[in-house]
């Protein structure tokens, strides 16, 4: 998938369960770095960072590499040895706040 | 030791080449920039910034604007303005320094016009403490507000908040042997190795109460004298010292108890952006560089907590930086 023709939406619009089948990736202007303390997002559109703590640094880059949100989960169930469930409703709060800060995008999956 | 930049030194009629920041510059003969060092690459790739006193240009570009400028920067003591930063394209950065004049920075850094308070004695001061570091950020580096010395051919930082004793410190390892870096803003640069510091101007400006506290051998040993005020005495190296790695960077803090070292292996990284020099330049390819440059630092391992408690003598903490870097005590 590229940036011209995603097909994206605002979070605001997917369910849950949409928002699982959904990609998220970070727009060209959002980079990140990982500290030992922390991870560091950065929109270089409006100058701002966000400062993420380690877990969430891990969830970030495990939605940068699955194919969909929910395609994370796993990963980070085996990372962290706790339920799906609750690893999933995390994932799914950091990436709900990741896209309200224009920080991620959730794209069509099946876009590309 | 590494071997040093000539203070002393000049290019063709009409042209004075110096070096500072990572910066070749081309100054106007006009204007005196006490600190600077040699150029150390001339008739290299690098174009030089072109540092220039002329008002009459200043006007002339910032007058042509079309757009209202952008207040980038302001510091006020009270309600008294000391310094703004306006930013304009096409003209660029408009430094204004109370008591010291103006300064336009072209948005590419390679051209620095300036206009002199005709009442200040030391106006181009106001160069070598901000319009530099400015132009050296726009440029490409990234520039830190800390003192620095060159120890055993590497590059030590001291950040702080001010009046935290940077200078004072920063004094009393060039009294151990150190060569002075810079005494306010040290310009790094990413390399494919260790970050590279840049030597900035090597005046070094130590309060009056520092100074009464040291002998006619300890002032000897800090260079020459410069102008001074009633709070503050200068001194001018006698020389420049050529880019070092960095060796370490020790972020200064007041506390109850101290001296101590601290060896941070989960240094905060927004610790480090504050640490930064100039945050005018606000454009992507800084902000990117700003977090590589910080990210690098944290991922150097060379980053240390040094806790002092009022009253603790620059000597002794100088000792313990030395001891704790294992620089060879001269």
């Amino acid at each position: 998938m590229t940036d011209k023709g995603a097909d994206t939406t605002t979070m605001s619009e997917l369910s849950d369960q949409e928002l699982l089948v959904s990609r998220a990736r970070l727009p060209q202007h959002v980079v990140h770095r990982s500290f030992v303390s922390e991870t560091v997002v950065l929109n270089l559109r409006t100058g701002r960072y966000h400062g993420l703590n380690p877990t969430a640094g891990k969830m970030l880059s495990a939605l940068e590499t699955a194919a969909t949100v929910g395609d994370a989960v796993p990963v980070l169930v085996d990372e962290y040895g706790l339920g799906r469930e609750q690893i999933q409703a995390d994932l799914l709060t950091l990436t709900r706040g990741l896209i309200e800060r224009g920080l991620i995008v959730a794209a069509d999956a099946s876009g590309d | 030791m590494p071997a040093a930049t000539e203070i002393q030194s000049s290019a063709g009629p009409g042209e004075n080449r110096r070096a500072a920041f990572g910066l070749e510059l081309s100054i106007d003969p006009r204007i005196s920039i006490p600190g600077l060092g040699r150029s150390l690459s001339a008739g290299t790739a690098q174009p030089p910034s072109r540092v220039q006193l002329d008002s009459g240009e200043l006007d002339r570009r910032w007058g042509a604007l079309t757009m209202a400028p952008l207040r980038a920067r302001e510091i006020r003591w009270g309600k008294t303005p000391l310094l703004s930063v306006d930013f304009a394209e096409p003209a660029g950065y408009l430094l204004w320094a109370r008591d010291h004049g103006r300064v336009l920075i072209s948005p590419d850094g390679l051209e620095l016009l300036c206009e002199a308070d005709p009442e200040s004695e030391h106006w181009a001061t106001i160069i070598a403490a901000q319009a530099l570091p400015l132009a050296a950020t726009i440029r490409g580096l990234e520039v830190f507000h800390a003192s620095g010395v060159v120890l055993d051919g590497r590059a030590l930082l001291i950040a702080g908040r001010p009046g935290a004793g940077k200078s004072s410190l920063a004094a009393a390892l060039v009294r151990v042997g150190g060569q002075l870096l810079s005494d306010d803003a040290v310009a790094l640069q990413l390399s494919d190795g260790p970050l590279v510091a840049h030597p900035g101007s090597v005046v070094l400006q130590l309060r009056a109460a520092e100074d009464r506290k040291l002998s006619v051998d300890a002032r000897a040993a800090l260079g020459h004298p410069a102008s001074s005020s009633t709070d503050k005495h200068r001194y001018v190296s006698d020389r420049v010292p050529d880019p070092a790695p960095l060796g370490a960077l020790f972020l200064l803090e007041r506390s109850a108890d101290g001296p101590a070292v601290e060896a941070l292996t989960a240094v905060s990284p927004f610790e480090l952006l504050a640490s930064t020099f100039n945050l005018s330049v606000r454009t992507p390819a800084r902000l990117l560089r700003q977090l590589d440059v910080v990210s690098a630092i944290a991922a150097s391992r060379l980053v240390y907590r040094l806790r002092v408690r009022p009253g603790v003598d620059a000597e002794q903490l100088a000792a313990v930086i030395l001891e704790t870097t294992s620089f060879p005590h001269a």
